[in-house]
């Protein structure tokens, strides 16, 4: 059957594992190559110090800006927080904002033609008015990840529920499902993935919507820290400073595909499975 | 109205019709865009408790369009239908719809997609749960209980669909040509697996299709629809015995059914 063949390219076998560990051996093996030549070519001086400064320079700076003078853990936890509680705030906003438009055909048809201008706004450019409006304080920052993470979670919730699959909202009609519950129980689910993927649009670019406030205004955060080591001409630590935000973006970046996986588990034969054992076991318990 | 009673109103069925009426349409007609548009003209008819009755006629012909006035999914723009003698005007708890596709909630174990309708009206309990999981062994799914839609042949996605079609309880079945996105040798099993059902329940079923055969086969009556307008052409009653099996398909009497119900659509 199709449904056992699935489950069995799903299993990673003892032999793919080996081939990985291949692989990361190799992998490992150019980087450590590209490295060793960059911290040459950095030493013998055919490279500007300025534009690259020497990879050991760089974990030297890594260790004074976390652990000797551990000034970056306070800028790190700004930027952090920028992002999150824009983040948070613009997508939940977003969000219900596109649910009340969505079960609303009436302000649908209101709301579209100001929704598409907006739309058509590059959002960072409204940056230097929020400044204007709320002041260069942590609040300004945060209304500005707020606006950046607003629509990519608007649009697409809309477009979830807008496109709703007709005969199960039929069906759910023939059910005499009242409005709550087809809401519940048949949109909110079915626009999840659409939701979920506006939603890792908007964590995407929350982290360049921080970065870019601080840079417009700010004395802390790591912009603020890159805009300083680069401006001191501190490459070491700016490099460090980089490499810091390049994993932090990362980390978004897989905590949200976890997130997903997590939620949108229909669309993920591991989860299925996992679930389908865990109900059968409930069942034999309950009897 | 337990299923006993049904089963016996269904075996009489076809014999000397005595079971009550329980659809009643009274030149029920269908208009869209302002009466441009005519799906059906005036159509009258009866069904019985316990009948099975096809709809069969050319894509078009407005077969849909009856069936979902009779759900109550859409009103009529003119005669007179009545349910259980009560005036259709929307959907109600007694009239269960399946369509062609199964419109499962791919979030949901084929047991939870069971167990949506009744869900959907009250507390579910832990009888539910077990009733939920009988009707999937009536469809021959009892080892797919726990198995998410996408994870299920297009068969199998149907025959979910037709469990929670009878977990609804409803008495009437409408099916909107419920199988006909399958392969044939599927919606011939199918067929022969819904007869068997159905004649278990007890319920009063009507089937949509635009299959002469497959409706000759399974219905007490066959309803013949012919487009341009739509209109109920002719009502042809079938006096084979039950069960069926597969092999009366290939005796002339059949066949004499067949060539009459074709007559009547190549009439248009
Ligand atoms: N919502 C609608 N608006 C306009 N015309 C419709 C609508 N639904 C059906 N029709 C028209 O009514 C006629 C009958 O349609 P339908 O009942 O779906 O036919 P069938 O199910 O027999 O294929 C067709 O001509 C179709 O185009
Ligand atoms: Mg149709």
């Amino acid at each position: 059957m199709a449904l056992a063949e699935d489950i069995s390219v799903q299993m990673p076998g003892a032999k793919r594992a080996g081939l990985d560990m291949d692989r990361v051996a190799k992998h490992l093996a150019i980087f450590v190559g590209l490295i060793a030549l960059w911290e040459i070519s950095a030493r013998a001086g055919w490279l500007n110090p300025l534009m690259f400064p020497r990879p050991s320079a760089i974990v030297q700076s890594f260790y004074v800006i976390y652990i000797g003078t551990g000034n970056a853990w306070y800028h790190l936890y700004i930027t952090l927080t920028e992002v999150f509680i824009g983040f948070l705030a613009g997508s939940i906003l977003g969000i219900s904002l596109a649910v009340v438009v969505g079960l609303n055909p009436i302000v649908r048809r209101f709301l579209q033609p100001y929704i598409i201008v907006l739309e058509a706004t590059p959002r960072i450019a409204v940056g230097p008015l929020i400044i204007a409006a709320l002041g260069f304080g942590f609040t300004a920052k945060i209304a500005i990840v707020m606006l950046v993470c607003f629509f990519a979670p608007f649009v697409n919730t809309l477009a979830g529920m807008v496109n709703v699959d007709r005969s199960a909202l039929e069906l759910f009609r023939s059910l005499r499902a009242n409005k709550w519950q087809t809401f519940r129980k048949l949109m909110l689910p079915d626009a999840a993935p659409t939701i979920m993927a506006g939603l890792r649009l908007a964590m995407a670019s929350a982290l360049s919507g921080a970065l870019v406030a601080e840079f417009i205004s700010s004395n802390e955060g790591m912009g603020v820290l890159l805009d300083r080591y680069t401006g001191s001409l501190n490459m070491g630590s700016a490099f460090a400073t980089l490499l810091s935000l390049t994993l932090l973006g990362f980390t978004i970046f897989k905590s949200m595909e976890w997130l997903e996986a997590k939620l949108i588990y229909w669309r993920n034969d591991d989860a299925m499975a996992r679930i389908s054992a865990r109900k059968r076991v409930q069942m034999k318990g309950a009897k | 109205m337990n299923a006993m009673s049904n089963a016996n109103a269904r075996s009489g069925a076809h014999t000397q019709q005595q079971g009550d009426i329980v659809i009643k349409g009274e030149g029920v007609g269908k208009t869209f865009g302002n009466g441009s548009v005519v799906a059906l003209e005036g159509a009258d008819f009866e069904i019985k408790r316990g009948e099975f009755v096809s709809l069969v006629g050319p894509s078009g012909c407005g077969k849909s369009t009856l069936l979902r006035m009779v759900a109550g999914l859409i009103e009529r723009s003119s005669g007179k239908l009545a349910v259980h003698g009560d005036t259709v005007k929307g959907p109600r708890s007694d009239v269960g719809l399946m369509f062609q596709r199964a419109t499962l909630l791919e979030w949901r174990t084929a047991l939870d997609n069971v167990l949506l309708p009744t869900e959907l009206s009250r507390k579910l309990t832990s009888a539910d749960y077990d009733h939920a999981e009988e009707l999937l062994a009536m469809v021959g799914l009892q080892d797919f209980t726990f198995t998410f839609p996408s994870q299920l042949s297009g068969g199998m996605q149907q025959r979910v669909a037709l469990a929670r079609l009878l977990k609804t309880g409803a008495d009437i079945l409408l099916l909107d040509e419920p199988f006909g996105a399958l392969d044939e040798f599927t919606r011939e099993h199918l067929n022969l697996e819904l007869m068997r059902i159905v004649a278990d329940v007890g319920a009063t079923t009507l089937f949509v299709t635009h299959n002469i055969g497959e409706a000759i086969f399974l219905a007490d009556k066959v309803m013949v629809m012919t487009p341009r307008p739509g209109r109920l052409a002719r009502i042809v009653d079938v006096p084979f015995e039950r069960p069926r099996t597969a092999e009366l398909q290939l005796t002339p009497e059949f066949n004499a059914l067949v060539a009459e119900v074709r007559a009547v659509l190549g009439d248009h």
